[in-house]
Formats: structure tokens, C-alpha cells, sequence
């Protein structure tokens, strides 16, 4: 092509402009396989350097200077970094320009069928000419196939039209799995609840937010018992939670949820993952059992405390729980000790309080998760399936009948397959000469 | 236990057929292809007899899944695929292939030998319907690709006893149509699995990266002929470079990464 240097949207001397080689760039095979590289190309990085760990983590590994380099360039979350987003846009702009352009040549052949020139026949590997038919019975032999065009010069006949719709759905599918990757990525969120056997909660902790990020759900989830089994070398066999919905202190949905056999409830899903135990403290205040755990409160009437740390071992008075409570407005913090008794028992706002004992209380560990983009997933990879099936389990094939003085000239072209279709068109002339 | 000998009996018939084929190869005599192919069909009857009675020994055991939950049972199952493969595709393959395949199946199988071959309890993470057809739709595109990869290795090599490098083109393009819809399968199948399992269809773990790699470089393979009309050292090329990937994704992923699939180590 020559070199012009003309303004942008300038007629180059081939009369395209600026734009439009752009945008024939941007859709173009070659930008696809650049792309396709590149992603492939930082993915690998992404595996090889560890990602999203601490900064500290990354020091450790790769030097004071290696983790700057590391971090500039955005290496510690490769998939989540706006150079990884900006090849998966550009990515799906250029398969979009891609399919369009190819479908739009694909329906204009369809509309203007014509029989391609005898130099063009010449060229074709598989021709034969069969002497002294005539061109209707030769078509009636080609089975399965229909005819595109018929006329005084010749008929074009084809097979598998369909397979050619393939590519197409395969984009088109891949496209919907990458539009509903950003729907999740943008609308979704992921979270945790740790959930104490018989409590409930109505905000979950989301990932990657440190302390502060939390969200409310519309309703509580209610963990009413937590069971699990082992084998026999005592490696987890099956955990299940048994969960409760609850909305507007009515019950609207039960369910045990497993490993691999989530609960859906508004499009939130709480999936099983972990589970494990809390220390938690029974107190006795005014007469009254109380279970508390790690920052948990408990208020009645005047009286306010919440409990502020568990240690093992007080000044070598053994296991004692911190108690923070108000002292007419003033926060104040006691230690209360299980084996020393004058400590065991204390008076806060003239209500005695006991510590009753240390125990552990059993939790399960759930993912919550909501993906609004998740059913455009689904469908993509239905149509993704169905795409490949169509693409690779047919293929487009024809056969162009010329009429000629004494026979007709036969000829088959196939842009795939052609070792199989080789095979076809040779039974196809077997049965012909017979 | 009984599977265990079954397959040890699958791998001495594994050297049998490498042999048998090797003799066809100098000999040339069709009555050695034909007996090389009897047994290749025999050693698959009892190669899959191998793996449901393991199948049916974890029951005895308490632990009841299918055998493939591990490195071992991986391996094992590779092999399997590798003579299914030949099974699929024997129209296509000579029998160059075919020696090749089966030496590589026997290869699996003496690798497998290096890991323990007791029957372990299946993690509650793994206790689910879609591993059995996530774990055999990978294999089977591992399977095809390995038969990629030779043809890309011929290709280089080309000695005067091979196919012509048409015909290794042809056959490498084959084994791609029929790896690279297997993967895509094995990686939708992963996706929908993790869904239920993890709470997210693809959430970056090394496997899954690894995996998608793989099927970029195909991807590329397949674009780079069929659009862009690459042809010869460029595609073998791709096909060795793309079964790199795949070996990467089953073995590096195990042994150099560390992520959510490696329970599979």
C-alpha cells in the first residue's frame, strides 16, 4: 500500500479513508491473533507471579525494586488491571467488527449467486466429466443435495449450508460470555458470612475490602444447625449447614446446603465452603445464661457491655475474657478471670455478671456471591456448545453441474473436510459412472 | 486389589502394541497391523475393565467415586483416552500415530506407577456428577492433542518412513476439530462445576488460566489456517507450542503452582 500522509478522514489513493482502515484494522484476523496473544501472553505472568498478595509478600520475593516494577505495571492482579480490561474490550470490539463484516459478506454472496467462471472450475481438484448423461439425471444422483441456482448454463448445487451459520453463533456466544463477565464484574458482588450455629445475620463481609466492607442483605439467613461427617482417616466426608431465610420474621425458605448444592434466595447464593469454631464466652448477668462471642454485646436496661479480647493466660492467671461497659456515660474495660473467683464474678451498674465458662462454638463458613450477568453466561456457553457442534460436526460443500455437448462437467469444492469430502465425491462419481 | 493387577496387565499389553506396531513398521506386513489392531482393541476392553473395577472397589471401600480424583487416576485415565482417540480417529491415523500414541499410553501408565495406588476418599469439593464428564472432555482434548503435537513434531523431522507432510497437516488439522471443541467442553463443563462449587464460574485460578491459554493457542491455530491461510512450519510450530500448554496446564499447574485444583497432585 503506498505511504500517504494525509489529515485524518482523508481519501487514501485506494479511496478508503482513515476511518475505515482503522476500523478494517481493528476487525481484521491479524489484530484477533495479536490480542489473542497478548491475553494469553499476560495470563502466563498472571500464574507465574503470585497475585493479590501483600506488599510485604511481593518484597520478600522479588526485592524492594522488582515489586515497584511489579506494582507500576499492575502484575499483583493481572486479571483485574485496566491494561488486562482494555485488551478484553478492545478484544470484543474487534470481534464484533470481525463478525458483522463477515456476516455482511456472507449474506451479500448469498444474494447475488452466480456460476463461477470455467478458469475458476479448471482450477478445482476434484472434477470429472461424465459422458452421454444428461444434467437432471446427474442431480438426481447427487443425493442430498439442493440446488442454489439453475440455468441454461449450469446449476450449483450444495450441502451442509448450515455448518456455515457456526462461526457466527460461536462469536456471538463468546461475546454474550464476555458481556456477562462485566454485568457480574460491575452489578455482582462476592462476600463471606461466618455463621454461628443457631444465630443469623443480615450483612455479609465482602472480598478484598478489609474490615469496613460489609453490605446488608434484604433479609437474614439463619444457620439452625451445622453437621459433619468423616472417613474413616479422618479426612472430611460431607458438611452441610441447614439454612433459614428469613423475611420480615417469617420463614420463606429452608434448605441444607452442601459442598456443590448452594441455596439461591433473590439472586443471592450461599454456598458452603468452610466451617470451623469461635471461642465464645457464657456469662450469667442478673441471674440470666448470656453466649457471647469475640466483640459481641449484650445490653439491658442501664447496663451496656460488649466483649473486647479472649486471652489464655492473664499474668499467669490463666484464660480471661476483656469486658468493656459504660460507667455513667464513661467507658471503662475489666478483665474477668475464670480461675481466680474474686475475678470470676464482678458487679457492673449494680447487676452482678458472672463468667460461666470458655467454650467453642461451632460456625459455618459460607460464600455468598450474586452475578446478574450469570444467566448471559449460561446462555454463551449453550450457544458456545451448540456453535462448535454445528462448526466442527458438519461442513459446506458444492458441486457445480455444467452442461457440455456430449456429458456433463462436474466439479466440488469444500472449504473444510476435504480429505472427507474428497472420499463423498469420489462415491458420488462411482455412482454416477455406474 | 484386583485393579490394580487389571492394569498392570493393560500396561504389559501397552509394550506388546508398541512392539507389534514397530514390527509393521519394518515388516510392512498387513497381517502384523491387523493383529497389532486386534490387540489394540483387546487392551482397551481391558483397560476400561481395569477402571470400573476400581471404580466398583471404591464402593467395597466406603469411598465411592469414580477413579478420577488424583494424580494416579489421572494418569490412568489419560491413557485410556490416548487409545480411545485411536479408536475415534482410525480412519484418519496411520499407523506411525498409532506407535506413537500407544508408546505414549504405555508412558502414562509407567508414570502413574511412580504414585500411590491406594484408593483415597473423595473430598466433599469433588463429590459432584459434573467431574465425570468435565475430567473426561479434557482428557479427550489432551488426547487430540497429543496427536497435534506428533504430527507438529514429524512435520520438523520429516524422515523418509513418515507420512508426507500433507498428509500430517491433514491429520493435525483433524485432531485439532476434534481436541478443540473436547476443551472448550472441558472448560465450560469446569465453569459451570466451579459455579456450583465455589460460588464463581472463573475466578483466575492457575488451572484455569493455564487452560484458557491452551485454548487460545487453538484457537489461534485454527483462525491462523482457516482465516489467514497459515500453512507448513508455521502450524506445526503452533500444534508443539499448544501441546506444551497442555502439558502445563496438567502438570506444571500441579507440581510448579500451587491454586484450587491441586488437589489433583
Amino acid at each position: 500500500m503506498a505511504v500517504t500522509n494525509g489529515r485524518p478522514g482523508s481519501a487514501s489513493p485506494n479511496g478508503r479513508s482513515r476511518t475505515e482502515r482503522l476500523l478494517t484494522f481493528l476487525g481484521s484476523v491479524r489484530f484477533a491473533i495479536f490480542l489473542l496473544s497478548f491475553i494469553a501472553a499476560t495470563s502466563i505472568l498472571g500464574t507465574l507471579i503470585k497475585q493479590q498478595a501483600s506488599s510485604e509478600e511481593y518484597v520478600s520475593l522479588f526485592s524492594e525494586q522488582g515489586y515497584a516494577v511489579i506494582h507500576i505495571f499492575g502484575l499483583d492482579d493481572v486479571f483485574h488491571s485496566w491494561w488486562f480490561l482494555l485488551a478484553l474490550v478492545l478484544f470484543s470490539l474487534n470481534l464484533i467488527l470481525c463478525t458483522v463484516n463477515r456476516f455482511t459478506l456472507f449474506l451479500k454472496n448469498r444474494s447475488s449467486e452466480a456460476l463461477p467462471k470455467e478458469s475458476y472450475l479448471s482450477t478445482l481438484a476434484l472434477t470429472f466429466f461424465c459422458q452421454g448423461t444428461r444434467l437432471e439425471e446427474v442431480q438426481r444422483l447427487c443425493r442430498g443435495y439442493r440446488a442454489v441456482l439453475t440455468s441454461q448454463q449450469g446449476v450449483i448445487l450444495e450441502k451442509g449450508r448450515f455448518a456455515q451459520y457456526g462461526v457466527f453463533i460461536i462469536h456471538t456466544s463468546i461475546l454474550l460470555i464476555l458481556l456477562g463477565g462485566l454485568l457480574g464484574l460491575m452489578l455482582g458482588f462476592k462476600g463471606s458470612l461466618n455463621l454461628p450455629v443457631g444465630e443469623s445475620a443480615d450483612t455479609i463481609t465482602l472480598r478484598g475490602g478489609g474490615e469496613a466492607a460489609r453490605r446488608s442483605l434484604d433479609f437474614s439467613i439463619r444457620c439452625v444447625d451445622f453437621r459433619v461427617s468423616f472417613y474413616e482417616n479422618g479426612q472430611p466426608k460431607e458438611f452441610l449447614s441447614s439454612l433459614e431465610v428469613v423475611e420480615n420474621k417469617r420463614v420463606v425458605l429452608k434448605k441444607d446446603v452442601r459442598v456443590n448444592d448452594p441455596l439461591t434466595h433473590r439472586g443471592i447464593s450461599f454456598y458452603q465452603a468452610t466451617y470451623g469454631t469461635d471461642a465464645a464466652f457464657e456469662f450469667v448477668i442478673g441471674g440470666k445464661s448470656v453466649l457471647l462471642n469475640e466483640g459481641g454485646t449484650f445490653r439491658q436496661g442501664s447496663l451496656a457491655l460488649m466483649v473486647v479480647r479472649y486471652a489464655p493466660s492473664v499474668h499467669d492467671f490463666g484464660p480471661g475474657v476483656q469486658v468493656a461497659y459504660l460507667d455513667n456515660g464513661e467507658p471503662k474495660a475489666i478483665w474477668f478471670l475464670r480461675d481466680v473467683p474474686r475475678l470470676r464474678e464482678q458487679t457492673i451498674a449494680g447487676i452482678p455478671v458472672k463468667l460461666e465458662r470458655l467454650t467453642q462454638q461451632q460456625y459455618t463458613g459460607l460464600e455468598v456471591t450474586s452475578d446478574p450477568g450469570l444467566w448471559f453466561v449460561w446462555c454463551g456457553f449453550f450457544l458456545l456448545m451448540a456453535g462448535l457442534y454445528i462448526n466442527f460436526g458438519f461442513y459446506h460443500r458444492r458441486v457445480y453441474l455444467i452442461p457440455r455437448d456430449n456429458g456433463v462437467m462436474v466439479a466440488g469444492t469444500s472449504r473444510k473436510n476435504r480429505e472427507g469430502f474428497k472420499r463423498e465425491f469420489e462415491r458420488l462419481k462411482e455412482r454416477i459412472d455406474a | 486389589m484386583l485393579n490394580d493387577k487389571i492394569l498392570g496387565l493393560t500396561t504389559l499389553l501397552d509394550v506388546l502394541l508398541v512392539l507389534l506396531f514397530l514390527i509393521f513398521l519394518v515388516t510392512k506386513k498387513e497381517a502384523v497391523l491387523k493383529a497389532a489392531w486386534l490387540l489394540l482393541y483387546a487392551t482397551f476392553a481391558i483397560h476400561t475393565a481395569g477402571i470400573l473395577v476400581r471404580w466398583r472397589e471404591s464402593y467395597l471401600l466406603g469411598t465411592p467415586h469414580a477413579p478420577l480424583s488424583n494424580l494416579y487416576e489421572s494418569l490412568i485415565f489419560y491413557a485410556w483416552c490416548l487409545l480411545l482417540i485411536q479408536i475415534v480417529m482410525r480412519k484418519v491415523l496411520p499407523p506411525l500415530l498409532l506407535l506413537c500414541l500407544c508408546a505414549a499410553a504405555l508412558f502414562f501408565m509407567g508414570f502413574s506407577s511412580l504414585w500411590p495406588s491406594t484408593i483415597q476418599p473423595l473430598i466433599p469439593a469433588l463429590q459432584s456428577n459434573w467431574l465425570h464428564i468435565h475430567v473426561l472432555t479434557c482428557f479427550l482434548a489432551y488426547a487430540a492433542f497429543a496427536i497435534s503435537f506428533f504430527c507438529g513434531i514429524f512435520y520438523f523431522l520429516h524422515l523418509p518412513f513418515m507420512p508426507s507432510k500433507d498428509a500430517l497437516e491433514e491429520i493435525n488439522y483433524r485432531s485439532v476439530m476434534v481436541g478443540f471443541p473436547m476443551l472448550s467442553a472441558g472448560i465450560l463443563t469446569g465453569a459451570v462445576w466451579a459455579s456450583y462449587a465455589w460460588g464463581s464460574y472463573w475466578s483466575w485460578d492457575p488451572k484455569e488460566s493455564w487452560s484458557l491459554i491452551t485454548w487460545i493457542v487453538y484457537a489461534i491455530f485454527l483462525h491462523a489456517r482457516y482465516a489467514r491461510g497459515w500453512t507448513g512450519r508455521r502450524v506445526a510450530f503452533l500444534s508443539i507450542i499448544g501441546f506444551a500448554s497442555v502439558i502445563f496446564t496438567y502438570f506444571g499447574v500441579n507440581f510448579v503452582l500451587s491454586g484450587l485444583h491441586s488437589y489433583a497432585s
